[in-house]
């Protein structure tokens, strides 16, 4: 037995082990204890990985109860590279969650579910034919709506959120099963080794890739498939949240990646012009409303959207440059997908693992009520700001290393002489950019409101700094985005030769270089370089500063006053309204303004209340109606179902005749 | 349907054991058909006991007739559907139907979805589809082909067929609960009928198990006729709808 197909058992039996110790375990042990086995296997997944990425292969085959269906597990490379990556976040939230849960988060079905999620996650990749994928999906897929009830299972919108995201998560199943198998009609086989490469041109093969691409699209969170992101990020458990917006996501691209660069390429133009539509729209839906939210998980929810429409817009460049012809900056393109995939993965864990720890010690999502908490929660406050770095895509990030190869391949990938090349690639440079600068707003925003000024609440003024697990979790993190954003070539290479791409070299020290297209970036020898000159001078300010008397702050335009009340920082709202403004038509913000008066002067107001709203416009335009259609077909279905037990019976009764007089003719 | 194979399926009807096959069958479609039209719910019950009869004179007949291994087991298995379904389940259903009387609950079946000759005309439907739907087992049975080797009583498989059919006619058209409760009863006895005719018996094991499910629903189902009783004051159905959504 190699070592791969040992890592793949191992993952089992630790899933077992951590479901018999969630069930059986009593208090704090059972965190502590199922806390373990859950970091355990997570790890389990990340060594397997990790050997996958490296080139080991494993062909394991279960029978199962049915006859002729087996369940083939069999892992690629690139399946390794996410089961890597779904591993590492698994553990990060295994060891996190000990520290983290509470209340009705720390009970038995939540340790039980979040052991089945982190199974399922892991095996997705790892799955060699179609019924292993989809069983391992499936379970993905439930466990994960266990979890987002697990924590408020009391309140009203996290059952809306938990109704949202079974429909969406049960959509995208139903859209798979039917996709694959199409696309099994089409290759004749269920094994993906036996579909690879199959010719895009045969039919069926048409239907299949829609029907794979909006259904792996609903899980990965992209606009318009977005609706379930915003609703279940912020009521379920934070270390739940981390899975299912780092891990969970990651598995809806690794799901188009499959099928766009693996089972059917060489597709029509229209489909990588559908594929770069779709990313390039999400981006700017999901950052737009990422920069105007105040609830900090449906910020970062809607940010996740954004990421993962980053991802698609790049898959979805690589295929039309294929198609085109432009093989380096195809090449590039797709090595800034993974490299988007991986760095989203670290930092949005991070992100959210703070957005827990935050939440834990204050009880606050919104961020109009936080502030001032780097003051109590240092080690929080510094993770945050690593991964919100990582997230505006700022040097010594992972998160700028992907965004830079993107734009590499983008500007490297013009072809004045191509229509559909000269169209699209401008475009979607244009957006993406417009996307990285609406981040930097966004990013800061969160950090500055939650972390900096003064506390603009009672609870966020007495906050304390989260327990050592949950710390140690959020520091791996934050380290962890900044290893890809200082070393990223070593990623880039196995990221490059995961999925079969040459072109990519690991330049100097831990500098990636693409000679697709004639581009270096070699972060760690600029740290080096600021370092030399930043040290001197901050060495020269400081020694400055010591010499100099102190100086009393006073207000800047404060005409000599102080701003007494914390109520008079700037907030989330306050910082986000020129966004707010300039988008105007594309948020359709509602805003109430309450003015009393004193006495009968027109003049003099006691008090202003200031309230504004925004829907997603998607929703209201999209969703109402269809939800609103599907509830008049239900209340016809009613009329159907009377509760009489006598019709039922007959409704069974003529469903055998009818089978019996079928079968017979 | 071909005259060719009307005579190979009625291959020999002069032996003894035939007869008595098709006596048995005769009268299990007999008592099927006379409970759609019997409203008295007392004389289904009787009815019930007959079809057990019948069914253990079935199961006896086609042991004997059957390989001498098998033939004790087989005496067995008849002995226990002569306890059960030609004794024990009347008794249980016909002890609550007496206590359901004394509570103030009437005897008969009122009100049924259909008058009694509709459901003989229903009834009539039912048999021809019965007899159409099972010329492929009948056909498999006599030629003997797979586990099936009672070739004699190939002829009788469509009887319980119908009587499934008859069965869930009853459950369906009828709105008192010990109505549903001899439909279901009916319905099981159908089933029975044609695992006996097409399995050449059935082993002890697996009669067993069927017999205690049927029995563990009977009682549950005459408990919670009691219950609906003691709660609405009647063992109607009709009220009760408001399990829904």
């Amino acid at each position: 037995m190699t070592a791969l197909a040992g890592g793949l058992l191992a993952q089992g039996a630790l899933a077992t082990l951590a479901v018999l110790v969630a069930v059986s375990a009593r208090g704090r042990a059972r965190n502590l204890l199922a806390g373990v086995a859950c970091a355990a296997l997570s790890a389990a997944g990340a060594v397997s990985g990790a050997l996958a990425l490296s080139g080991a292969t494993v062909t394991l085959r279960m029978a199962t109860a049915l006859p002729g269906a087996e369940l083939v597990l069999a892992p690629d490379r690139l399946g390794g590279l996410l089961m890597l990556l779904v591993g590492s976040v698994g553990f990060l939230a295994s060891v996190y969650a000990i520290g983290y849960v509470h209340g009705a988060s720390a009970s038995r079905t939540q340790w039980a579910a979040l052991a089945l999620f982190l199974l399922g996650m892991q095996l997705v990749p790892a799955a060699g034919d179609v019924v292993a994928f989809l069983l391992a999906w499936e379970l993905m897929a439930a466990a994960s709506t266990v979890l987002v009830l697990a924590e408020q299972a009391h309140r009203p919108a996290a059952r809306q959120a938990a109704v949202w995201y079974a429909v969406m998560t049960h959509l995208s199943f139903v859209l798979l099963l039917a996709g694959f198998a199409a696309l099994s009609a089409t290759g004749g086989t269920t094994s993906f080794a036996g579909l690879a490469g199959t010719d895009a041109a045969r039919p069926g093969a048409t239907a299949a890739f829609v029907l794979l691409v909006v259904g792996f699209a609903a899980k990965a969170g992209v606009a318009p498939l977005h609706v379930w992101l915003p609703r279940a990020h912020p009521e379920a458990p934070s270390h739940a949240s981390a899975l299912m917006s780092a891990a969970m996501v990651s598995l809806g691209a690794y799901g188009i990646l499959l099928v766009g660069i693996r089972l059917l390429p060489g597709g029509p133009t229209w489909w990588s012009v559908l594929l770069t539509a779709l990313g390039a729209g999400s981006a700017v839906h999901g950052i737009l409303h990422a920069g105007v939210a105040t609830d900090l998980k449906r910020l970062l929810a809607y940010s996740t959207s954004e990421n993962l429409g980053l991802v698609v817009a790049a898959i979805g460049l690589t295929m039309l440059l294929r198609t085109h012809h432009v093989p380096g900056a195809a090449g590039a393109a797709l090595v800034a997908a993974l490299l988007l995939l991986v760095s989203h993965a670290a930092f949005k864990s991070t992100l959210f693992l703070g957005a827990g720890a935050v939440l834990r010690a204050t009880g606050e999502r919104d961020l109009d009520r936080m502030g001032g908490l780097a003051h109590a929660m240092p080690w929080t406050a510094a993770t945050f700001g690593v991964g919100s770095l990582g997230a505006a895509a700022l040097p010594v990030t992972g998160g700028f290393v992907a965004e830079w190869t993107l734009l590499q391949a983008l500007i490297h990938g013009v072809r004045p002489a191509d229509r559909v090349v000269a169209v699209v690639v401008p475009l979607t440079l244009g957006l993406i950019a417009l996307t990285a600068g609406l981040a930097l707003v966004t990013f800061v925003k969160a950090f500055g409101i939650a972390f900096l000024a003064r506390a603009r609440s009672v609870t966020a003024l007495a906050a304390t700094e989260a327990p050592p697990s949950m710390r140690a979790a959020m520091v791996l993190g934050a380290v962890g985005v900044l290893a890809l954003g200082v070393l990223p070539g070593p990623v880039a290479a196995a990221a490059a030769s995961a999925i079969g791409v040459d072109g990519v070299r690991v330049a100097g020290l831990g500098g990636v270089e693409l000679t697709g297209v004639g581009a270096v970036l070699s972060p760690a020898a600029l740290v080096g370089l600021g370092a030399v000159v930043a040290l001197p001078a901050l060495a020269l300010v400081l020694v400055v500063a010591r010499r100099r008397p102190a100086t009393t702050d006073v207000l800047g335009w404060g005409c000599g006053g102080v701003r007494t009340s914390p109520r008079m920082q700037y907030n989330a709202t306050s910082y986000a309204e020129p966004v707010m403004r300039i988008f105007d038509d594309a948020l359709q913000p509602r805003r109430d303004v309450v003015v009393t008066h004193v006495g009968e002067s027109a003049y003099l107001a006691e008090r202003v209340r200031f309230a504004q709203h925004h829907d997603d416009v998607v929703e209201v335009r999209l969703y109402r109606p269809l939800v609103a259609a599907a509830d008049a077909l239900a209340d016809r279905a009613r009329r159907v179902q009377n509760g009489s037990v006598n019709r039922y019976l007959a409704f069974s009764f003529t469903a055998l005749v009818v089978v019996l007089l079928v079968v017979v003719a | 349907m071909t005259v060719v194979g009307e005579a190979h399926l009625m291959s020999t009807p002069g032996s003894a054991a035939t007869q008595l096959i098709a006596l048995a069958a005769g009268a299990l479609l007999v008592t099927s058909v006379l409970m759609v039209w019997r409203r008295e719910l007392s004389a289904q019950v009787r009815l019930l006991t007959v079809q057990g009869v019948s069914l253990a004179v079935l199961a006896v007949t086609i042991g004997l007739s059957g390989p001498a291994s098998a033939r004790a087991e087989l005496l067995v298995v008849a002995a226990l559907v002569l306890a059960l379904r030609a004794w024990l389940l009347p008794w249980v259903v016909g002890r609550r139907l007496r206590a359901g009387v004394e509570a103030g609950d009437a005897a008969r079946e009122d009100g049924a979805r259909l008058n009694p000759t509709a459901s003989l005309v229903v009834v009539a439907l039912l048999a021809t589809v019965a007899y159409l739907v099972s010329r492929p087992i009948s056909e498999a049975v006599a030629a003997g082909s797979g586990a099936a080797v009672s070739g004699p009583a190939a002829f009788a498989v469509p009887v319980g067929v119908c009587m499934v059919l008859i069965g869930f006619l009853l459950l369906v058209g009828r709105r008192r609960a010990m109505s549903q409760l001899i439909g279901f009863l009916v319905l099981d006895n159908g089933i029975a009928t044609v695992a006996f005719l097409t399995a050449a018996g059935v082993p002890f094991a697996v009669e067993l198990g069927v017999s205690s499910d049927v029995l563990l629903v009977v009682l549950i189902l005459a408990v919670l006729s009691r219950r609906i009783h003691a709660q609405v004051g009647s063992t109607t159905l009709d009220s009760m709808t408001e399990l829904r959504d």
